[in-house]
């Protein structure tokens, strides 16, 4: 371990340990989500090391529980995850000239947090020892609160009632997920325009309203944030 | 719910994804470039999928759409809370403590 991967290490962390602590109620929740629709605790931490994306993991459960086809699991798993290719695009060159298997440990460590609070610092260093240290330091610490917090909640599950319509903790994490998106015009108006589509089209087979709804509020979003820019244009 | 070897091939399925979008361009390294049209458009997905997952189950109520029921009712103390503190406990509490109450109080 050289110097400036220890100093990246050391920097990476202590920007990151403050926004870090916000994963431990997602975490407990998250836990306790899984449980909620019937899995068992080794099931809940075994979804839990595979997936490790909340997001991915809290939007599947609701089919999961109701027995969807794995083709629609699988399809709506990647939306949810889509906003990664974004941040992979962005983070690539920061990865560039590294070992193979240092791009693939990074490729299941990236998360939001550690994505918003360094990726500047990193695309700006130009040592890639250093880049290593400030990227791997605090995406390892999210890892383990992660799955700690996680497996707290999941044992903790255990003590809650079952007739407490505990899976509506699922809907409640989903919205918390949605409402700082939704900040800015377009992303609002995609948010609407999915979530109605959604509805209005819940008849479709399959559950291709999900994925309707989804076009749709991508759809919406695009056309508004164009419709924004010709009328601050002109 | 899928039971046993299905259901750990769902979460191999489901984990894939993770794989696949946080790998995409890292592990292509320099050679791809994220064309500036789809860049945008990827941006909206994740919000229009949450809330077409979302709205289904706060505003039907057995298939049909009801928005006066205890689900929609606890989202907007949900969202009262989410746009009013930072603590990330409160929607958690008071949505969830409402829609006990209705449902286990008041019967509905």
């Amino acid at each position: 371990m050289n110097t400036a991967f220890r100093l990246g290490a050391r920097e990476g962390w202590r920007d990151f340990l403050p926004m870090s602590l916000g994963l431990v109620p997602w975490a407990v929740v998250t836990g306790i989500a899984m449980r909620s629709i019937g899995l068992s605790p080794i099931e809940a931490m075994g979804m839990n090391l595979l997936v490790y994306a909340g997001t991915a993991q809290l939007g599947t459960l609701p089919l999961i529980a109701t027995g969807a086809p794995l083709w629609l699991i699988f399809l709506t798993a990647m939306v949810l995850n889509l906003r990664f290719v974004i941040f992979s695009a962005a983070l690539a060159p920061a990865f560039h000239g590294h070992a193979w298997s240092r791009r693939a440990r990074a490729s299941y460590l990236l998360v939001d947090g550690v994505f918003a609070v360094g990726s500047e610092k990193m695309l700006a260093s130009d040592d890639p020892e250093w880049r290593w240290g400030y990227f791997i330091a605090p995406s390892a610490w999210a890892w383990c609160l992660w799955q700690s917090c996680v497996l707290l909640g999941a044992l903790g599950a255990e003590v809650i009632p079952t007739d407490w319509s505990l899976e509506f903790m699922v809907t409640i994490a989903l919205m918390l997920m949605m409402i700082p998106m939704a900040r800015t015009r377009p992303m609002l108006v995609a948010a609407l325009a999915g979530g109605l589509g959604a509805v209005l089209l819940r008849e479709l087979p399959l559950r291709l309203g999900l994925f309707a709804g989804i076009a749709i509020g991508i759809a919406a979003g695009f056309a508004a944030e164009h419709w924004q820019q010709r009328r601050a244009g002109a | 719910m899928s039971e046993g070897i299905w259901l750990w091939l769902t979460f191999i399925a489901i984990g894939s994804t993770t794989l696949l979008t946080r790998g995409s361009f890292i592990m292509l390294g320099e050679k791809a470039r994220l064309p500036n049209a789809l860049h945008r458009a990827l941006r909206y997905a994740p919000a229009a999928a949450l809330a077409a997952l979302v709205a289904p189950d706060i505003l039907l109520d057995e298939g049909s759409l009801q928005p006066f029921n205890p689900k929609f009712a606890a989202a907007l103390v949900v969202l009262f809370f989410a746009l009013r503190s930072r603590n990330p406990w409160l929607p958690f509490i008071f949505g969830m403590g409402l829609l006990i109450l209705m449902r286990k109080g008041f019967g509905w």
